[in-house]
This record gives structure tokens, sequence and C-alpha cells, in this order.
């Protein structure tokens, strides 16, 4: 069904603004069965509870662990308070109570504590601790979960979710990976739960207290403008434009530190390093080339190219190429050709990551593949394009993409159409097996960009969109570190420059690591561009080198990290 | 038993954050302890170990409180959590 537009107040929780798709969360309801048990069945039944809780608990200290590690203190303490209503003795004591005396199952037991405890929190005339009803709504919706003897699977989400929900309570942020949040709109809560706080924490625009949620459809596109409290729903093109152009404008208006802007990158022991940048929408190169941004190391053009179901058009994609090279102002913009799947043209499922994807979808989709390779090398009349080719596993593939390549540059010879036939065409190294080929494929490239954050993904075989294992997707796993000093020393010899993007050039502790191992140049999203940059400034080569030969000799992530981690915070710590 | 009293001096009162650190801190110590909210507004006790309790004094700053220890190192009990209520 077709929206119209249009909008709805609610109150500022988290300012910021998201554009995205709402996905709607079930409200979470205390349907239980409450039944007597008999005098024999109680001690199984508090031994239930227990199990219950005890697996609460590791839920809690695992997100726990994974704030701790994204040195998230605020939150992190909120999850303190979760783990300790696990064993408060009002509370636990009470239920366990209550099941011995009452004969009655855990279930009953543990709304009927609840609801007492819910009661004496609505009393409270304090507005901050009235909200902290929602920490013990959060503790209780989590017991009786996994009191079932099926817990529902984990969540998965698409990339710009906006979660619409009429409660969302605070650890559902943590739970659903907060990175991949775009937004947040709710019925109840105020700027003081402890959801909104969380929000803040985590940089979630979040709209609450709005009247009706469920005037909005899951699955609609919307955007949330948290800073005036509103969301607009099914928005027109023309609003969409003007939020993706605010959005580029406020990263422009982020304070930099005025010392280090427009001179080279170097680090303490003066070696160059090349920063990029990664952006999603050709929006963002303006706000990319006024950072001071060297080049565009990965533009993902997919979400443009299917931004409202387009069909390949050439014309259009031209002018949209064009438009992103001209905001740029001349920096090289890397263009990666489409990476979806064949069934997902608008990013609105989970991406079939061991299916057809990436340069196996442009051979399979060959019209489409062609549309864009034309209009790219077009636009390259009118700025410095470089084409990355993602997802390439074989040789094979990679000479048919260059046979389609050929094709469609002899044709532009043929009818005399303006464009650079001299466009540098590189491979992404997101597979294990470009990864151990890299140098075989080096003849016929001019350039490589490594994905890590796919690599480790298909490495450690980790689903990064699986809340119950994404706490083991690292870059300080050994494989990792052996593969990327692997890719490093067989594409060093070839001279064929690599660029490294992804969320390990993005973090500090990682970004040093790669330094470590020889990569000189980086790409990293808008976002993180001038915190990375200022981090490399205070790094300095040789000791990093030495760094890494000692990781490369150790045994376990943890350590791995640990080290690493000590090393930067001396480091830091010394300067 | 030993017993003082304090008045709150947390900008927030005794919020989560106090409120959770005021457990941990309580846990460390054999004796019983419990604090009581005694005002015109409110009369109120809770187990210092219990988060839920703590939070449902709804002690603000300034709020007088009495910190009530009973066992054997119930001194050192009450004076270090007397001192982390004054802020």
């Amino acid at each position: 069904m077709k929206h119209s537009e249009r909008i709805i107040h609610g109150i500022t929780a988290s300012a910021g603004v998201a554009v995205g798709r709402a996905v709607r969360a079930v409200d979470p309801l205390f349907i239980s069965l409450n039944f007597k048990i008999s005098a024999a069945q109680a001690s199984q039944e508090v031994a239930r509870l227990r199990k219950s809780i005890e697996r609460s608990r590791k839920q809690l200290r695992r997100i726990q662990a994974e704030l701790k590690r994204r040195r998230n203190p605020e939150s992190s303490f909120l999850v303190d308070a979760h783990l300790l209503i696990l064993e408060d003795p009002l509370f636990v004591g009470r239920i366990i109570d209550k099941i011995q005396t009452e004969l009655i199952n855990a279930e009953w037991a543990i709304q009927q504590v609840s609801d007492e405890l819910f009661e004496a929190y609505d009393r409270l005339q304090d507005d901050y601790l009235r909200e902290r009803r929602g920490d013990l709504e959060d503790i209780v919706r989590r017991i009786l979960h996994n009191l079932r003897s099926r817990p529902a699977p984990a969540q998965k989400l698409p990339y710009d979710a906006i979660i619409v929900g009429r409660v969302i309570p605070p650890s559902m942020l943590f739970e659903l990976r907060s990175s991949r949040i775009a937004g947040l709109v709710t019925e109840t809560g105020s700027p003081m739960s402890h959801t909104a706080i969380m929000a803040r924490s985590l940089e979630i625009p979040a709209v609450m207290g709005v009247a009706s949620v469920s005037d909005i459809a899951s699955g609609e596109a919307i955007i949330v403008d948290a800073g005036r409290g509103l969301v607009v729903c099914s928005p027109s093109e023309k609003t969409l434009e003007q939020y993706r152009g605010r959005a580029a404008e406020r990263i422009r208006a982020r304070p930099r530190p005025s010392a280090i802007a427009s001179t080279p990158c170097t680090t303490q022991d003066g070696v160059r390093i090349s920063l990029g940048a990664n952006i999603n929408f050709g929006e963002e190169a303006a706000a990319a080339s006024t950072l001071g941004v060297e080049f565009i190391g990965l533009y993902r053009t997919e979400f443009d190219f299917f931004r409202d179901g387009r069909e390949a058009d050439e014309a259009k994609l031209l002018a949209d190429y064009t438009r992103v090279l001209k905001s740029a102002r001349n920096i090289p913009v890397t263009f990666r050709t489409i990476d979806v799947g064949i069934d997902q043209k608008s990013w609105d499922g989970v991406n079939s990551n061991l299916g057809v994807r990436g340069l196996r979808f442009c051979l399979e989709n060959q019209d489409v593949f062609k549309a864009q390779l034309r209009a790219l090398f077009r636009a390259s009349a009118r700025g410095q394009v470089r084409i990355l080719l993602p997802f390439v596993s074989t040789v094979d593939d990679l000479e048919a993409a260059h046979e389609i390549i050929d094709e469609v540059r002899r044709d532009l010879a043929r009818s005399r159409e303006a464009h650079d036939p001299h466009v540098p065409i590189g491979v992404m190294i997101e597979t294990p097996a470009a990864a151990q080929t890299c140098d075989l494929m080096a003849d016929r490239v001019d350039f490589f960009c490594l994905g890590t954050n796919d690599l480790i993904q298909y490495y450690l075989v980790i689903d990064r969109s699986d809340q119950s294992v994404v706490h083991l997707h690292t870059p300080f796993h050994p494989a990792i570190l052996r593969c990327l000093h692997q890719v490093y020393t067989l594409l060093e010899p070839t001279g064929k420059p690599v660029t490294v993007c992804g969320e390990v050039a993005a973090d500090p502790p990682s970004a040093a690591v790669l330094l470590g191992l020889g990569f000189r140049a980086l790409s990293v999203s808008l976002a993180a561009y001038r915190r990375i940059e200022h981090a490399i400034r205070l790094m300095e080569i040789g000791r990093l080198r030495e760094l890494t030969g000692e990781i490369l000799k150790m045994h376990k992530p943890k350590d791995v990290e640990e080290k690493v981690r000590a090393a930067i915070a001396a480091g830091a710590a010394s300067l | 038993m030993t017993e003082r009293q304090v008045v709150v001096g947390h900008r927030l009162g005794v919020h989560a954050r106090a409120a959770a650190r005021l457990v941990q801190l309580s846990s460390q110590y054999q004796s019983s302890i419990v604090l009581c909210r005694c005002d015109p507004e409110a009369d109120l006790q809770a187990d210092a170990r219990s988060i839920l309790s703590i939070l449902l004094l709804a002690a603000r700053q300034g709020s007088t409180l009495v910190v009530r220890a009973n066992g054997v190192d119930e001194n050192e009990a009450v004076e270090r959590i007397c001192e982390y209520l004054r802020g």
C-alpha cells in the first residue's frame, strides 16, 4: 500500500536525524499460563526459575563484556543495575517464597511479585525514579522469556532499521546490536528513561511519546527528526532530499581539531598515511571533501542505485555520478559496483551472504552491470573515477568482469562518448578465496581494497547480523591477523596499492595493527574520520611494528586485544 | 548494632547508578545492613543488598537516611556506606 507523507509529533529523547525504514517491535506482553502446582513439584519449579535466572545472567554478562569492549560506560552501568536486580532478595527471594508457599508456577509468582513492585514504583513522586520501573519490566520480560523451553531465535535487522514500538525496553537496544539501529520511535518513555539514556549514549536519534505507533506501517519509509521531536512517514522525494542534505550538513558542521586540518596525515615518526572516507550516499561526497578527505575509498553505490526501486537507467546514473564527482571536488572517488543479492533490490531483507551477491550478481545481471559501467566510464570524463568490483572470489569471475568492461569501453569509443579509457579497476578482497589468491589477481587489476567486515565474517564463520555470535566478530583473532599479514605479504611485491576499508580501519587499536602490519592507506566512515586521523598522528610506526611482531605470536583473541589496547593507552599517555 | 544518620549528597539522590554502587558496597560486608528513611513524607526501610528496595526509598539530595548494620564488621560497613552516601 502506498502511503502519503504525514508527520507525527513526539518529544526529543535523543537528538539527530535518521532516514530509514520502520521495523515494528512487537509489544512485549506478559502472557503466561497461571496454574497451581503440587508440593512435590515446588522444588522443580524453583529449579526452573533458577535456570532461567542463570541464563539471563549469562546473557547480560555477555552484553556487558561487549559494551565494555566498546568503551560505553554509561550503558554498561545500566547492565550492572539489571544484574543486581537478578540477585535482589526482595525480588528473587520473594518469587521463590511465593512458589513454595502458595504452590504456584514460576510465571505466576513472577507476575505477582513484579506487579506489587510496579505499583510501588508508580506511587513514587520522583519522575526520574518512576522511570526505573522500566528496568524491572525489562528484567521480568527477560526471565519470562528464558523460562520458555525454546527461546525465540536471534533477531535480524536490515541496515537502516528504525525501531518503532509502543514500548522499547533498554536492553532491546543493546541486543539488537546498537550500531545497526538507525533510529527509535516509541509511545511510552521519556527523555529520562533508560532507553533514552542508552539511545543518547549510542547516538541513536530517538523520538518518544508519539500518540500512536500503530499509524506507522512495518517497512514504511520514515524519517526521525529527533531534534524537532517529529517523525515523517512516507516522505516525498523532496523531503527526503532535504533530510539527506541535512545529514551531510551535520557531519560538515562538526567541530574539527583546528591545528590538524589540511596538513597531510603522518605518524609521530613521519610515515605518511593516506586517509580516505567511505560513503553510502552521493550527498556525503560534499561533506567528505569539506572534511579535507584525500580520497573516497569506498562509495557503496547500491543504496543510491535502488533508492526508489529504480531500474538501471544509464542517463540517471550518469547524472548522479557526475554530481557526486562534482561535489567531491576532484578528489578520486572509488565507486564499488552494486553489491546485493538478486532477490533484494531494496535492502529490505537479510542478505544471502553465501549466495548470489557482489560480482556474482553483476555477472548474472549483465544489463544492470553494463548500465552502471557505462555511466561510470562516461562520468570519468568529468572527474577521477575508480571502479571497484565487490565479492570477487576467482580469477575466472575477474576475467569475466574484464570482458564486460572491455566491451563497454569499446562501445563507448565506437560511439565517441567522452570517457577515460584508463579508469583504474580494483578488486575488493573480502572473501577468504580472494585473501588467499590476491597475488594471482594482481596482474589483472590496478588496485585492491581490503573489506575487513565481510572478510572477518567469512573467515571466522560469524554472521554479523546474528546477535548471539556477533561478539565473536573480532579483528584480533589470530586467524585474522595472519590473514591480514598474508595479504600484505602477497601484495607487497606486486606493487599494487591496497586500501583497507571497514570497521577495523575505523577503530584506533585495530587501525594501529593495520599500520604495524605495513598497510599505509585506510578508508573510514565520515563519522570516524577525524577521530582516526587524530589517533594516527599520535602513533609511531616503529613501535607498532614491534607490537605487531609480538601479537602475531599470541594464541588468543582476548590476549591480543588486551595487549594492543594496553599499548595504545600507554602510547597515548606518554604523549 | 551500629547506626548513624547521613544526609544524601548525590546530585540526583540515590539514583540507579548510586543504588547499584551501594549494593556492591554493602555486599562486601557480612553484617546485615538496612537503610531507613524517616521524614514527614515517608517512613521506609530498605535492605542495602536489594537494589529495588533502595530505589523505592526515593531518597533525594538532602534527604536524611539512617544506616543501620548488625554483624562482625558493622562499624566499618556503616562508616563506608555513610561516606559513600555523603557523595
